[in-house]
């Protein structure tokens, strides 16, 4: 019911549109163009609409008027055009004269319009539209054709009155989309690549130079270039350039190269396209560590270095190792100074292996193949480092001088080095005996040296041990350099035993307490001397002090450890485990070294390290 | 300075290079005394009056867009042009028949005639109320190839005429007034149809010039 419905009210309303349309509306008669093919004649359409069909019958007139005349003048050509037209030949037209035509009859305007010649020119389309061809592709799938044709023979170019231009629009046969090409003067035309399988549609149009509408278009013209013979029947598919396939391989092959080159283990190649940042270091010491204030890690990379003990922090890793020596009874009891340096070398030796080994510094102070006495064994320590050591001793009483527990302590050797061993002649050097020391630490030094100072006025002390031999089982056995009493240790003894071990340095002071406690001789002009040892910081002044003591006690009879000989030199140098000394009186059977007052340069020692 | 310079060039070159006018060589060899041949002073002749009838055309048609519509110019735009005393022909028989020293004559007249309202139509088109910047320059570059080709034409004139170059062929133009009338409408309608002679004349000038290359150079075969 509803589609009926539907239907129904579309019925009646097409019904009442056409009924309207004819009964109300009357379709006016219009004059649709006005157009001058040539600029010398023009005609004037004009639809006639219903008009004949709903009035009485009555004559459409099509009058004219030139601008310069009064009167409207009737058509004087209806049947040359056609139907509904109005021709003018040339005795009738003027170019650039206005005209208005209107479309009257009897009285009656119904259409009036007003133009001048020249704006309604619309040439006819071109004629003899022909094509040869030019060449055509080595593969033979393309060609190229020239396209010729004439003007319209009714536009006289020839003498120049009307100037035409013409517009080429080709397209292949299946296609629906016409392909345009630029206006032009000439009257032929180059068209490039046209596939050889297929068969082309080509029209042109033509327009006066300075308009913009165009005319008709020409009748078309078709291009199969199997006419000539040319087609190509095994072309039908084209080739193109297979662009996606480039891409995609090149892609590839860009990615290949990339990997190979990363994964390759070729480091000048790497290094040519992916070189090393160089990270900025400092034997020893990183600088990012010492700046974020991480300073168990600093001093995990200080404990590489010769008898610098690390602080005792909670979550220092070494705690564990330092703990195990503290608690250790056996450490403390021990007897020998051997043992006791050893064990010290086992701590330090596991603070080495404990540290990282990476740029900060910590491996290069690592060097177990040189046992860490008290002469320096690693040149690669610098002084910065020295100085950063003697910085912290000076904060940790405890650490370095044992000055709470000794009152003549003085660092014992310090035997990390100072790599360039000068041989001061300093006046005060009893009071430091580091006189030979960069001037970098000057301030530790003279703290050091006001407690040294204060603590000097008691006893003499002996100040080094000496090593005496080397046990082949690669311990050293140390002695003391003279005779020289320790005025507490006759006191104290062995019995107190408070080493510190948790200090790098052992304090030879707690040392010679043991081993000297049966010596009853307080060597005071002793104290001054320095035992010598192979540590080499010496001076002249205690040399000659040394020296000059150096009857006086050797007329006591020895204390339980032999004598030794005032210099030792390095004889031989067992790697890794250390050196045998050579216990002679004069240094120098080598003469590698230059032995000057019991000095070992760094120099010498790097010659005969391993 | 030196981008200055270079900008100038290029907006020199581009003006120059417009529509086919290109700054030809006044004496290709660089000699003093040259002479073009008339074949060239006819093809450049034909190339700015070419240009100038599609500056006018163009001038007139985005005047008509943006100024008459719905004012009924179309109508009334009947009026005819200061230059239409002048007899010149009217269809292609006229052409043809007339003598190729009169046609020059009546060519040099009519584009004489124009220099004035040339003038003061870019001076005058200034004051329309907010006149787009293309009719602007266009008014003053039609001025200017007008002063050119009027230069041309008296040197074709030189070679073409045995005798005296008549100087009697003129048109005054009295439309001045009529551009600066208070009323915007009437202003508007007074440029629109001066634009509208414009154009007409340009063609009419265009045709002339090609008709007689053709007829003198090259023989009525072009």
């Amino acid at each position: 019911m509803d589609l009926r419905h539907l239907l129904f009210t579309l019925a009646l309303i097409c019904a009442n549109d056409s009924h309207s349309a004819s009964d109300d509306l009357l379709q006016w008669p219009q004059i649709s163009k006005c157009r001058s093919p040539e600029m010398e004649t023009f005609s004037c359409y004009w639809t006639a609409g219903n008009f004949y069909n709903l009035t009485a019958p009555r004559i459409i007139q099509l009058l004219y008027k030139k601008s310069n005349e009064e009167d409207w003048k009737e058509c004087p050509d209806y049947i040359t055009s056609g139907q509904n037209s109005c021709y003018f030949n040339a005795s009738y037209t003027s170019v650039w004269t206005p005209y208005c035509v209107q479309l009257a009859s009897e009285n009656e305007v119904f259409d009036k319009k007003c133009f001048s010649v020249d704006e309604i020119v619309l040439p006819d389309p071109p004629v003899h539209l022909n094509w040869t061809l030019l060449n055509t592709s080595q593969t033979g799938i393309h060609g190229d054709i020239q396209v010729r044709w004439d003007p319209p023979p009714t536009a006289d170019v020839r003498k120049g009155w009307i100037t035409l231009e013409y517009e080429l629009q080709y397209k292949e046969v299946n296609e629906t989309k016409w392909k345009e090409l630029k206006p032009r003067l000439s009257t032929m035309v180059p068209l490039y690549s046209l596939k050889t399988a297929r068969d082309y549609e080509i029209r042109i149009r033509s327009r006066q130079r300075t308009s913009e509408k165009f005319g008709e278009f020409s009748e078309i013209l078709y291009v199969s270039f199997s006419q000539i013979g040319i087609g190509c029947d095994h072309c039908t598919d084209e080739v193109e350039f297979p662009w996606f396939l480039v891409v995609v391989f090149g892609v590839c092959g860009l990615a290949v190269t990339v990997i190979s080159i990363l994964l390759s283990k070729q480091p000048r190649l790497k290094m040519l396209i992916f070189p090393p940042v160089p990270v900025p270091k400092i034997k020893g010491i990183d600088p990012d560590l010492l700046k974020k204030g991480k300073l168990d890690e600093v001093n995990s990379i200080l404990a590489c270095h010769d008898n610098y003990k690390t602080q005792l922090y909670n979550d220092d890793l070494w705690v564990e190792f330092i703990e195990l020596d503290i608690e250790d009874p056996d450490e403390k009891n021990r007897a020998s100074d051997t043992d006791r340096l050893l064990s010290e070398e086992h701590l330090k030796s596991h603070g080495c292996l404990g540290a990282k080994d990476d740029d900060s510094g910590r491996a290069s102070c690592c060097e177990p193949d040189i046992p860490e006495t008290d002469f320096s064994a690693s040149d690669t320590c610098d002084a910065t480092s020295d100085s950063d050591q003697f910085k912290k001793a000076t904060e940790k009483e405890e650490d370095l001088l044992c000055l709470d527990r000794q009152d003549n302590e003085s660092l014992p050797s310090i035997a990390n080095t100072d790599p360039q061993r000068r041989h001061r002649n300093t006046q005060s050097q009893n009071s430091h005996p580091w006189a030979p020391f960069a001037d970098s630490i000057e301030s530790p030094r003279l703290s050091v040296h006001t407690q040294m100072s204060n603590q000097n006025s008691l006893t003499s002390t002996d100040f080094y041990a000496q090593v005496s031999d080397i046990t082949p089982a690669g311990r050293v056995v140390l002695s003391p350099g003279q005779k020289s009493k320790l005025g507490r240790a006759q006191h104290e003894g062995c019995t107190e035993q408070n080493f510190t071990m948790d200090n790098t340095y052992f304090c030879e002071a707690d040392v010679k307490k043991c081993i000297a406690v049966t010596s009853p001789e307080e060597n005071e002009p002793h104290v001054q001397e320095q035992s010598y040892n192979e540590d080499a910081y010496f001076t002249t002044e205690s040399l000659t002090t040394t020296v000059a003591n150096l009857g006086a006690p050797t007329a006591e009879p020895p204390s339980s450890e032999m004598p030794v000989a005032d210099y030792t030199s390095i004889h031989i140098v067992h790697s890794p485990q250390g050196l045998v000394l050579n216990a002679t009186a004069l240094p120098v059977p080598d003469k590698e070294f230059n032995v000057s007052c019991g000095y070992v340069s760094t120099d010498q020692l790097n010659k005969i390290m391993p | 300075k030196h981008s200055l310079l270079l900008v100038v060039l290029l907006v020199s070159n581009m003006l120059l290079t417009k529509e086919g006018v290109t700054s030809l060589p006044i004496c290709p060899n660089g000699s003093v005394n040259c002479q073009l041949s008339l074949e060239e002073l006819f093809d450049r002749a034909v190339k700015l009056s070419h240009y100038i009838h599609f500056l006018s055309s163009e001038m007139f048609n985005e005047f008509d867009e943006r100024y008459a519509q719905g004012r009924g110019f179309i109508a009334k735009a009947v009026n005819g042009c200061h230059t239409a005393s002048l007899t010149t022909p009217e269809d292609k028989e006229q052409a043809q028949q007339i003598h190729h020293e009169d046609l020059l004559n009546l060519i040099l007249g009519v584009l004489r005639s124009w220099n004035d309202p040339l003038v003061h139509l870019a001076s005058e088109v200034q004051r329309i109320k907010e006149a787009p910047e293309t009719i602007l320059w266009k008014a003053v570059e039609i001025e200017e190839q007008n002063k050119r080709l009027l230069e041309g034409m008296e040197k074709i004139v030189g070679r073409v005429h045995s005798g005296e170059v008549g100087n009697d062929i003129y048109t005054p133009w009295e439309g001045l007034p009529s551009l600066q009338l208070a009323d915007e409408d009437s202003r508007l309608f007074a440029f629109y149809n001066l634009l509208h002679c414009l154009r007409r004349d340009s063609h009419k000038i265009d045709n002339y010039l090609k008709v007689l290359k053709c007829r003198l150079i090259h023989d009525n075969n072009c």
